[in-house]
């Protein structure tokens, strides 16, 4: 058993440590720490930045203007940005497009989309789940119908996040209605701003806007912008799954969380003594706290196996499941712990043209908010009864 | 990065774990862990053969192991064999508090791997203490020098054979203070102790120590008078951590016994395993056992590091012990019927894994623990 760094990987965390500490804005950090939503300007600046240092899609082949990192040095990455209170990178261009172009699209559309997801010239967003189509994905049906050099596209794509900011959507549709359901899906890259497609928000429980519906009626779509072959879709579909889900451990964030809240609970005072004495609190928090430390040796088991060449297969939906669940745990306390004060909700708090009254502790500005927003953790990126059936399947084969 | 265990410890662990299915019957074990001596001397003497002993002692006491992995390695075979015979009694507890002493009780040690005597630790007091510094056993100083010791220790398993008793006894300080412990290492026919020993719902026996007026020497005395808190506490750390591994044992083998029982039994004409309502319980206790093996493997890096090795035991401790009870308790609900039987190997496991938490603290009071560090 070795776990530990190796030379070259404990160089990189301090040279990501350092650029992180001299490039992230404190305006920027201060809103991640508090949990309240950045803005697109604010993401596209810290996009930038990355990609002038070459780190914005840093696991991508150098011929692409990655840096090639393997499992561990992304892990180190992503927990250094983690910790620091870095923005998240916006992943549908750079974390989930990307791999799939690059294994299955042609040389021509890897040549053309991928510097752009680079410069932010495109902001992509992802076209999955329909009203019917959830869990059951493969049931899809939005249409794409084959007319000379154009596919025509009719359908609704919904959950669709950030579509509001997206020029670009890679959508799956239904080509052909033989066989199984999985056999006649497509895998399409549609430009936004083509006729017949319209955008509405879904406003989340929480008051934000992140998910949208998109409807597409007669939507014409170059046939260039097929990606692989007519009916494989679903594989490059599956693939993108994948990769989707791991990276989903978010250890650091969880670790960063747990700090502040133990300041919080430290200053919060219940039967006129910190709320951190409590019995009944202080309980709750070390089972996270214990939870999360097995987490985090969990994940590193995972990335030691990949980065010795065993596949990760259905070990991501382990991650899944626990990180989704322990990050909820935290936002859960995070609201107990601001007692009465967890009925504000004032998540502009934190932005530049707020003249409100300042909330105290700043936390509260957004941490009911933030807890109601986080269920989505366990739906999103295939739901947790969904990572069961994976791992069901694969890992138990019952 | 590389969590795998090195090749002679990947080695020791396939030949324990084939020694145990091939010759560790379970029937067999069970009629010696509920028998009058708790095991069987004939189990334990085929598997001294085997070094297990040697494998959990260091190389200066004629050992070959000792270190934290070579402890959670083989315990985790143990607990997939369900071994009943007292390796964590004698090997871990007996030993490492020995292994600190002077030269006669080092020679001790290697009188074990020796099969020539059979010491047990007698610390624990009241049932519901756990804390590791808590003794009232009464150590006092005689006007010629010498020492006598009075009090009860209770739920000492493997008592009735031992040879030698090293009792825990104080003679200042409140019943929970680190200052003022002292233990003694007396042969078990010394003239006032007195042995009542009970059957166990998982197996091998466990007594309540009397000591009335029990005369020691300067010489029988483990480390000084009074400072050996530091004795006892690594030796009960060490048997966290043995009995932590023993737990992941135990639940793989759990794991696997259940998973061929629902790609087995049929109801409805299909494998009860093809029931969603079922999969979803069992890839729970996937994820949650996945967890408790890091929780030991946390435990097991920072053991040799002063300052966190309690701190990651209770959290190992506390982890084993809420998820052993579930594990346990789901795995007999998966089973339905069959999981209640004597005749089939389940229970017999699960009873283990559920009493686990009751030895050395279980997981309420390692999360107290856990917060107060």
């Amino acid at each position: 058993m070795d776990l530990n760094f190796t030379k070259e990987q404990e160089n990189f965390q301090i040279e990501v440590r350092s650029f992180l500490n001299e490039n992230l804005e404190p305006q920027v950090v201060e809103k991640v720490k508090n949990g309240i939503p950045i803005t697109k300007e604010d993401s596209e600046r810290w996009h930038q930045k990355l990609n002038e240092k070459g780190w914005l899609a840093g696991t991508w082949p150098k011929q692409y203007g990655g840096q090639d990192w393997d499992v561990v040095e992304k892990f180190i990455f992503e927990e250094e940005c983690g910790s620091a209170g870095a923005p998240r990178i916006v992943p549908f261009g750079v974390g989930m497009l990307a791999p799939v172009l690059m294994k299955f699209g042609s040389q021509e559309q890897r040549d053309y989309w991928l510097p752009r997801m680079l410069t932010g010239e495109d902001w992509w967003c992802q076209g999955y789940s329909e009203p019917g189509s959830g869990s059951d994905l493969a049931s899809l049906k939005t249409s794409a119908v084959r007319d000379g050099d154009y596919y025509i596209v009719n359908g609704q794509k919904t959950w669709t996040t950030f579509a509001q900011h997206a020029n670009m959507i890679f959508c799956l549709v239904r080509t052909s209605n033989e066989g199984k359901p999985q056999e006649g899906i497509s895998f399409i890259l549609i430009d936004m701003n083509s006729p017949g497609i319209e955008v509405r928000p879904i406003i989340t429980l929480d008051g934000s806007h992140e998910v949208n519906e998109v409807f597409f009626s007669d939507v014409k779509v170059p046939v260039q912008n097929l990606v692989g072959e007519e009916n494989r879709g679903w594989t490059y579909a599956k693939y993108l799954l994948t990769h989707e889900r791991t990276g989903n451990a978010n250890v650091a964030v969880s670790k960063r969380k747990i700090q502040k809240l133990k300041k919080l609970a430290y200053d919060a005072k219940k039967n006129e003594q910190p709320l951190s004495n409590d019995p009944m609190f202080a309980s709750r928090l070390a089972q996270i706290e214990i939870d999360l430390q097995n987490l985090e040796i969990t994940n590193l088991r995972t990335l030691a196996s990949v980065e010795n060449g065993e596949a990760p297969g259905a070990e991501s939906s382990i991650i899944k499941i626990l990180g989704s669940e322990i990050e909820q745990d935290i936002d859960n306390l995070t609201r107990k712990s601001l007692g009465k004060r967890a009925f504000v909700n004032e998540p502009d708090a934190l932005s530049t043209g707020y003249n409100g009254a300042e909330v105290f502790p700043k936390a509260a500005a957004y941490a009911s908010g933030k807890y109601f927003n986080h269920r989505k953790k366990s739906i999103y990126a295939g739901s947790n009864e969904i990572q069961k059936n994976i791992i069901s399947k694969l890992m138990l084969n019952l | 990065m590389d969590f795998k265990p090195s090749p002679e410890r990947q080695i020791l662990f396939d030949t324990l774990k084939k020694y145990f299915e091939n010759e560790y019957s379970l029937s067999d074990r069970n009629i010696a862990a509920h028998s009058d001596l708790g095991y069987s001397k004939k189990a334990w003497e085929a598997m001294r053969d085997l070094g297990i002993l040697e494998s959990l002692i260091d190389p200066e006491l004629d050992g070959f192991g000792g270190t934290a992995l070579d402890i959670s390695t083989v315990f985790e075979a143990l607990g997939r064999g369900l071994v009943v015979e007292p390796f964590l009694e004698v090997g871990i507890l007996a030993a490492d508090v020995l292994s600190r002493g002077n030269d006669a009780q080092k020679s001790l040690v290697k009188k074990i791997l020796e099969n020539e005597c059979l010491p047990i630790l007698a610390h624990s007091e009241t049932d519901t203490e756990y804390s590791k510094s808590f003794v009232e056993t009464k150590l006092s100083v005689e006007a010629d020098g010498s020492y006598k010791i009075s009090g009860t220790k209770r739920m000492i398993k493997h008592a009735s054979e031992a040879t030698h008793f090293l009792v825990t006894c104080r003679n200042t300080g409140d019943a929970s203070s680190e200052e003022g412990i002292s233990i003694a290492c007396i042969p078990t026919d010394r003239e006032g102790i007195k042995i009542d020993s009970f059957a166990t719902i998982d197996g091998g026996r466990v007594s309540d120590l009397n000591f009335t007026n029990v005369s020691i020497s300067s010489e029988e005395l483990v480390g000084e008078l009074g400072m050996s808190y530091s004795i006892v506490s690594h030796a009960i750390d060490t048997g966290i951590l043995a009995i932590c591994s023993e737990a992941l044992g135990i639940m793989e083998r759990i794991k696997e016994l259940t998973l061929e029982y629902l790609k087995t039994r049929k109801q409805f004409g299909v494998p009860i395993g093809k029931f969603q309502a079922i999969q979803h319980r069992m890839a729970q206790l996937l994820v949650e056992i996945e967890q408790a093996r890091s929780s030991v493997i946390n435990a097991t890096i920072y053991f040799d590091d002063e300052t966190e090795r309690e701190k990651t035991i209770s959290a190992a401790k506390f982890s084993i012990g809420k998820i052993g009870t579930l594990v346990a308790e789901e795995s007999i609900q998966l089973h339905g019927g069959m999981g209640m039987t004597w005749e089939y190997d389940l229970g017999h496991y699960a009873k283990r894994l559920v009493l686990i938490d009751h030895e050395f603290g279980d997981e309420d009071f390692h999360l107290q623990k856990y917060i107060s560090l």
